[in-house]
């Protein structure tokens, strides 16, 4: 089908046809890029099982229902969340948003060229912000309010609701980043992103759907095992040695990284996919600190060693329950602050979501948690750690996560120490709280099930990849190695996408890393480099 | 005199009555948690917020209210994210509907002044103003209707409510234009005017074209806070109280005793990971997987 014809009630459509079929060609056109992989079909053996109706690709993978009551039980389950989402109860925690956002939301489509999976996608239909918004929207009305029953199509409330519209309503949850670079635009203030993760709500919340990596390998594994990762303690441990001796032999210190001390100015949060795919970011956290002689600890306790919290991205009882453990660790730990790691989703769940979720001794004015970009700063700054950016002498560029600017806005910090440290620095045009999404935020970096993977890098990441090649346009001779900066775990994966997925090591020798690394790089007092220039993807 | 003067009270007292029911509604809805955006008014355009200084939460954190005014004032009155960041070209059409209707309120409130004050004065401006709301709005209200019906982009999205209301609007303003052609200089509006206000009935009768406008600006106001058109006092809302509600919140602050308070609400989602029926507060405690999972 192609893109012009799609209205919703193609969203109810019987048949297992993809609404979309993506092709390169009609991709957003990226110079520089050469020839990409094509977009591969599902396999037949999915498609017999799972569906794969919205546009050929599965983030989800909902099992094709075998039977009328399968069917009717999922319209039914859609049905019942949807009135809790309008709840006051069920969702004090985004109802004002809710609400507002569906009702007044004047579909000028103001929004549409603001969004990356939408470009990037060549502007098909059905990644416009205002799309999937704009369904929910008219099915609230048909079922929920009475001017929808009463003037049906008058109103716009004519959508037609049967199990193939949850399933693909369901899928276009996780078409969208949650970015919120859309709501920047909006002469309203609606909050179009807000209604895809309100979507993801009612389906986790209210049915107990969701990707796996996101929600059972991610929530509900970080709250029985202590991580997301499947880590327990006494494996954070043993990691905990293996870095002590990989910061031995990257810079010659012997480095004891404290453990459960008590009374520590400062807990220090990691995203445990950095001990596991990026050990040498906790290991540089460890050696700044050191020199810096900053008092703080890690938690060896229960969830304690994990900052990750995907609850954020789409349930707000597992996001709840995974706060209260952290914001209670350190509370047994007596420590000052919380200061989180180069993480987006858990700096601004810890800084600004967690805020409002629990009342009294739990509050930010008793238990404050900051971002550590503003102590990397504040580090460099002061002179404590000698620094030499001569010692960066290669071209950088800074990605900013979303979470960290354009949803706390803490922009000038980590552009401080960047220009500080690194001799041929240069922007992404935008940038700062007008940045691009990497293309991996709200969960896409970790959801690798069925082919959701080559959507990620073919459109949610595409806009990212642009911004990378345009910021290095100046030096992509492959003589030159580069350096993206992504002071966030997510990023990181989705920059690891990026550069294997498009070869742009093997074509330019660009790479990627955290920030705090980057500074480490540059202390005076290291006898080799601690960066290793090199690329290892995923793939 | 009877059934238009009366409508013009009605009209006016269902407005203010239903614009402050929806403000104490929206007003009153769960505290919800913080969802800022950034960046704030007065920052830089590249952002820079509190949370940007270590220890933020021991210093005094200001906001511009001075630039939230100024910022809000760009949008209400120049229509500003549209003008930049549409691609449909309806900003010419959209600026000149929304200042139609402004003009439109002025006009009227002019009228008002005039016919309780005798202030004779100010007759030519509200001539003028009276004039230009009705070119500009018809203008902008029929340009936004073809849009939206050339576009299929828009089309898509505008449900025939949608049409109702930009066609309501132009229905007033090109009576108010023919109105204005067979009386240049309002006399007999004003005359229309000195009735609501005086409850006497008007020397001369009232020609339909005049009553006929009035009476769609009457019913405009009563129709407006039960549709979309109220987006203006939703707006106080979405950016003032979400998107620039950046404040942490304190111990024992009224934020915080909310808080409380909605953790006391119960939770009844029935996903497996839950058990309903419980408080938010005692699912939050939760951390094994709660009962079903």
């Amino acid at each position: 089908m192609g893109k012009k014809d799609i209205t919703f009630n193609d969203m109810a459509q019987l048949n297992d046809e993809p609404l979309l079929s993506l092709r390169v060609e009609e991709l957003m056109r990226v110079p520089d890029l050469g020839v990409e992989p094509p977009i591969q079909p599902p396999p037949e053996k999915w498609r017999a099982n799972y569906d794969f109706s919205l546009d050929g690709h599965a983030a989800v993978g909902v099992p094709k229902p075998k039977n009328e009551e399968e069917k009717a039980r999922l319209v039914r389950g859609f049905l019942s969340g949807l009135g809790k989402l309008f709840d006051p109860q069920n969702n004090w925690t985004f109802l004002k948003i809710l609400k507002l956002t569906t009702d007044y939301c004047m579909r000028c489509q103001t929004c549409s060229e603001a969004c990356h999976v939408f470009e990037a996608s060549g502007q098909q239909e059905i990644y416009r912000p205002t799309f999937r918004s704009e369904i929910l929207r008219r099915l609230y009305k048909r079922f929920y309010t009475p001017g929808g029953r009463l003037l049906k199509s008058f109103v716009g409330a004519n959508v037609d609701l049967n199990y193939k519209t949850v399933i693909r309503l369901l899928e276009s949850a996780y078409r969208c980043n949650i970015c919120r670079r859309c709501v920047q635009v909006c002469p309203m203030g609606i909050d179009n992103a807000l209604i895809t993760r309100e979507l993801r709500k009612l389906f986790h919340q209210e049915m107990g759907i969701g990707p796996v990596p996101v929600f059972q390998k991610g929530t509900r594994n970080q709250l029985k095992t202590g991580s997301s990762t499947g880590m327990i303690p006494a494996g954070f441990k043993e990691t905990i040695e293996f870095i002590e001796d990989d910061i031995g032999d990257r810079t010659g210190k012997k480095i004891k990284i404290p453990l459960d001390k008590k009374g520590a100015d400062i807990l220090l949060l990691h995203n445990a996919g950095e001990y596991l795919s990026w050990p040498e970011n906790p290991g540089a956290f460890a050696v700044l600190f050191d020199a810096a002689g900053i008092n703080y600890t890690l938690s060896s306790e229960h969830i304690g060693y994990d900052g990750v919290n995907y609850g954020l991205f789409g349930d707000d009882v597992e996001a709840a329950r995974i706060a209260l453990k952290h914001l209670m660790v350190a509370k047994q730990l007596g420590v000052r602050k919380v200061v989180v790691g180069e993480c987006g989703h858990a700096t601004k769940c810890y800084c600004v979501i967690t805020d409002r979720i629990f009342p009294g001794d739990l509050s930010m004015s008793e238990l404050p948690r900051e971002s550590c970009l503003p102590l990397f700063w504040e580090i460099v700054k002061s002179g404590v750690v000698k620094l030499d950016p001569s010692r960066n002498n290669f071209p950088t560029t800074l990605h900013d996560s979303c979470n960290i600017v354009r949803l706390m806005g803490i922009v000038k910090p980590q552009r401080n120490v960047t220009r500080a440290i690194s001799s041929k620095f240069r922007e992404m045009t935008p940038n700062g709280a007008h940045n691009y999404c990497c293309g991996g935020g709200s969960g896409f970096a970790i959801m690798n099930d069925f082919n959701f993977a080559q959507w990620r890098k073919k459109v949610s990441e595409r806009v990212k990849a642009k911004q990378i090649l345009e910021a290095f346009k100046d030096c992509l001779d492959p003589g030159t190695e580069k350096y993206v900066i992504a002071a966030c775990s997510n990023c990181k994966g989705a920059m690891r996408d990026i550069i294997g997925h498009y070869k742009l090591w093997d074509k330019y020798r660009i790479t990627y890393g955290g920030l705090v690394e980057l500074i480490v790089n540059a202390m005076v007092d290291l006898p080799k480099p601690f960066l290793e220039m090199e690329f290892i993807g995923s793939e | 005199m009877g059934f238009i003067v009366y409508l013009a009270w009605v009209s006016v007292a269902v407005f203010v009555f239903m614009v402050a029911y929806r403000a104490l509604k929206y007003a009153s809805m769960p505290l919800s948690l913080r969802w800022e955006l950034y960046p704030m008014p007065g920052e830089p355009p590249g952002g820079g917020s509190y949370m940007e200084e270590v220890d933020y939460y021991k210093k005094p954190v200001h906001h511009n209210r001075i630039a939230g005014l100024l910022e809000m004032g760009a949008e209400v009155f120049y229509l500003k994210k549209v003008k930049e960041h549409n691609k449909f070209g309806i900003w010419p059409f959209s600026m000149c509907m929304h200042w139609g209707i402004y003009l439109l309120f002025l006009w009227v409130l002019l009228l008002l002044v005039e016919g309780i004050f005798g202030l004779d004065v100010i007759l030519p401006v509200t001539n003028i103003i009276g004039k230009i709301a009705f070119v500009i709005g018809a203008f902008g209200s029929l340009g936004l209707i073809l849009k939206r019906a050339g576009v299929r982009k828009l089309s898509l999205y505008t449900a025939p409510e949608d049409y109702f209301n930009l066609l309501f609007l132009f229905a007033i303003f090109i009576t108010g234009i023919i109105s204005w052609s067979g009386d240049p200089s309002f006399t007999l509006s004003r005359a229309y005017i000195k009735e609501v206000i005086t409850l006497e009935a008007a020397p001369v009768p009232l020609p339909n074209i005049v009553i006929i406008n009035f009476i769609l600006v009457e019913l405009f106001l009563i129709y407006m806070p039960f549709c979309k058109l109220i987006h203006w006092l939703a707006k106080y809302f979405t950016i003032d109280k979400i998107i620039w509600d950046d404040a942490f919140k304190v111990k024992d602050s009224p934020q915080d005793k909310k808080v409380l308070k909605q953790l006391g609400y119960i939770c009844n989602w029935a996903g497996p990971h839950l058990v309903p029926g419980k408080t938010w507060l005692d699912e939050a405690q939760i951390v094994d997987g709660g009962g079903n999972n």
